[in-house]
């Protein structure tokens, strides 16, 4: 199969009694489109066009399916139904809500409200190039993950789980409120064996028990996506994968150097929400919402010259045995 | 067949989490599991992941989508996970067995049957009253013929189990059930660190003051605080029956109908019960379509 990308719509299409305005995103399910709709107001259509399984040329409006990619392209079918379906029934600030689900050209289109303004990975990478001690200020984290888990606890109470909860997928509007987007992943079922539907999983926010199949899934999950959202705004990059922590588990070691810097209490929340065990981190939404709300003044433990030696001989270490590879965690310099 | 379930596992004051739960259902059949992974002897937690595993293959396997035997079933599954448990401990060449509490409830055809093996508890309510809990393996629940606990020694004996699972004796367990389920009531299954601190008339207060969702959580908050900081770990999962009223003509299951017969779901993946159906024709696809508008209806009317 050829590896070209199925072609975006062009401007000016007229979908569903929608107008293209332009392409403003492609991914593995397919293009989100920025259009408006009858009255003028900007809106966002996803279009259900997976690049591995369908093909459409320029000019064309219906995609094209190999025949042999007929019923894995009609599972993804059911995993795009099934994000619908899941945005469908919640209507919170902080989850993009869903508008309208049409089918036309022989695919089906989400209609989405469309959101201006950047993803949280990207507010990382301008705020960690300004090389300060910190990637954020503790204020604007709290303050930006109060909002996320408030729409998280809606979608749990929905007995739904988001399962791709990273910087990418946290919306930072214009306006300044934080959307949960993209539920899309979550329900990713191209690599599907037997019964089992396997999601996908991005590495470094995803928690340990997203690569083992027998598992258990449920909020905690999430809450570990959470917590390496938390690290990632913190220390400028995401934490190590979950296997690699298995291996050699230097989480705590990253966050003991971020004290003195961020207060004690947010750092202990965030190594409480990346616990290895799932069973060990906060099992609620709620309930991390209660410790990261804790009023109460802010505890702040510089490190001491003893510590401060052991972390500087741990990077020694760390160096040498990693030369060449990826730069040690203390010493991370973007791009 | 339509429920809601709610689980929760709380680490108390300890080390490590013992607990484990979940479940796992088809289409018109479910089971819920909960064990407590035993201190005083290695890997506990280990006991426990590998008591549900082993009953949950099981389920999966002979739920097609009901269990035929569910007598059978529950002793087989029991004696599976008590195996699974010996045979984890040779291959490692452990001195000591590990071992484990198990409560396993299934529910199909409109009725849950269930069975134990040491004190972890199904609690089952029905508006507010006690229908029915099991009785603990331990010497105060079931004090040999002729003994009668004093009440001090009744403290002392609490934790004292005489059987469980992964010890080198063959497993004692209570099978019970048939129990036909009304609309709204409500199972729970729970470690000694929930019913050990709440007393049995709070636990069936609390259970009946609200939706799963609500109570357990805040039963669970309510040990934990009130045992302190020496809490045992929490662990309960309930379930709440959800069965049309009993009056109107659907019967019909309609949180699991979409699950192909040979579909099952397991431990709150997602939403998403509709697992199987490969033929997703234009009509599924149109009414698929259908339902999401009429859910975006919905919800745009909740929020105005």
């Amino acid at each position: 199969m050829s590896k070209v990308k199925p072609a975006a719509l062009p401007p000016d299409t007229m979908i569903g009694g929608y107008r293209i305005i332009r392409k403003v995103a492609a991914g593995g399910f397919g293009v989100v489109y920025l259009a408006l709709d009858s009255d003028g107001q900007q809106i966002a259509v996803k279009e259900y066009l997976p690049a591995s399984l369908a093909s459409r040329s320029p000019g064309e409006l219906a995609p094209q399916v190999p025949a042999e990619k007929l019923s894995l392209y009609r599972l993804g079918l059911k995993s795009f139904f099934e994000e619908g379906r899941a945005l469908a029934q919640i209507s919170h600030p902080s989850v993009v809500s869903v508008m309208n689900f049409f089918r036309e050209n022989e695919t089906v289109y989400m209609v989405m409200n469309y959101l201006e303004g950047a993803a949280l990975q990207d507010f990382i990478i301008i705020a960690r190039d300004q090389k300060l001690p910190k990637v954020f200020r503790e204020s604007t984290i709290r303050s930006l993950f109060d909002e996320i888990l408030r729409g998280l606890r809606i979608v749990h109470q929905h007995k739904m789980l988001h399962l791709d909860i990273k910087p990418a997928n946290i919306f930072i509007t214009d306006d300044n409120k934080s959307v949960l987007i993209d539920f899309g992943a979550a329900r990713e079922v191209l690599s599907k064996e037997g019964n089992f539907i396997r999601p996908m999983y991005t590495p470094g926010f995803a928690a340990p028990e997203m690569y083992r199949r027998d598992s258990s899934m449920g909020p905690w999950t999430d809450i570990y996506a959470i917590g390496a959202c938390m690290y990632a705004c913190m220390q400028g990059y995401p934490p190590n994968e979950a296997p690699q922590r298995l291996e050699k588990d230097r989480i705590a070691t990253a966050l003991t150097r971020l004290r003195g810097i961020y207060s004690d209490n947010l750092i202990e929340v965030v190594e409480w929400c990346m616990a290895l065990d799932p069973l060990s981190r906060p099992q609620s939404v709620f309930a991390l919402q209660k410790e990261l709300s804790r009023e109460g003044e802010r505890r702040y433990t510089k490190l001491s010259v003893a510590e401060k030696v052991r972390l500087q001989f741990d990077t020694m270490v760390t160096d040498s045995k990693k030369s060449g590879k990826a730069l040690a965690s203390s010493v991370v310099k973007p791009k | 067949m339509k429920f809601s379930v709610f689980q929760v596992s709380r680490k108390g004051g300890r080390q490590l989490n013992e607990d484990r739960m979940g479940y796992s259902y088809t289409r018109s059949s479910g089971i819920l599991l909960l064990a407590d992974g035993m201190g005083g002897h290695p890997e506990g937690e280990v006991a426990a992941q590998l008591a549900l595993q082993a009953m949950s293959a099981l389920y999966q396997k002979q739920a097609n989508p009901v269990i035929e035997d569910v007598t059978a079933f529950l002793t087989a599954a029991v004696l599976a996970a008590h195996r699974q448990i010996i045979k984890y401990a040779i291959e490692k060449g452990m001195l000591d067995t590990p071992r484990t509490t198990v409560v396993a409830a299934l529910v199909q055809n409109g009725m849950v049957s269930w069975v134990h093996c040491g004190d972890s508890r199904l609690y089952l309510v029905r508006k507010g009253q006690l229908v029915v809990r099991t009785r603990d393996h331990s010497y105060l629940e079931q004090p040999p013929k002729g003994h009668t606990p004093t009440r001090l020694a009744e403290q002392a004996n609490r934790n004292i189990l005489f059987t469980c699972l992964g010890s080198p004796a063959k497993p004692q367990f209570d099978i019970a059930g048939p129990v036909a389920l009304l609309q709204g009531d409500k199972l729970m299954l729970c470690s000694d660190g929930l019913w050990g601190t709440l007393s049995d008339d709070e636990i069936v207060h609390e259970l009946g003051a609200g939706v799963v969702g609500d109570v357990v959580p805040a039963m669970v908050e309510m040990a934990l605080e009130r045992a302190g900081a020496t809490s045992d770990n929490v662990t309960a999962i309930a379930l709440e029956w959800e069965t049309p009223d009993a009056f109107a003509d659907t019967t019909h299951d309609e949180a699991t109908e979409k699950l192909e017969d040979a579909g099952f779901i397991s431990t709150m993946q997602s939403g998403g019960m509709d697992a199987d159906d490969d033929e997703l024709d234009d009509a599924a696809i149109e009414r698929s379509i259908a339902e999401i508008n009429e859910a975006i209806r919905r919800s745009a009317a909740k929020r105005r």
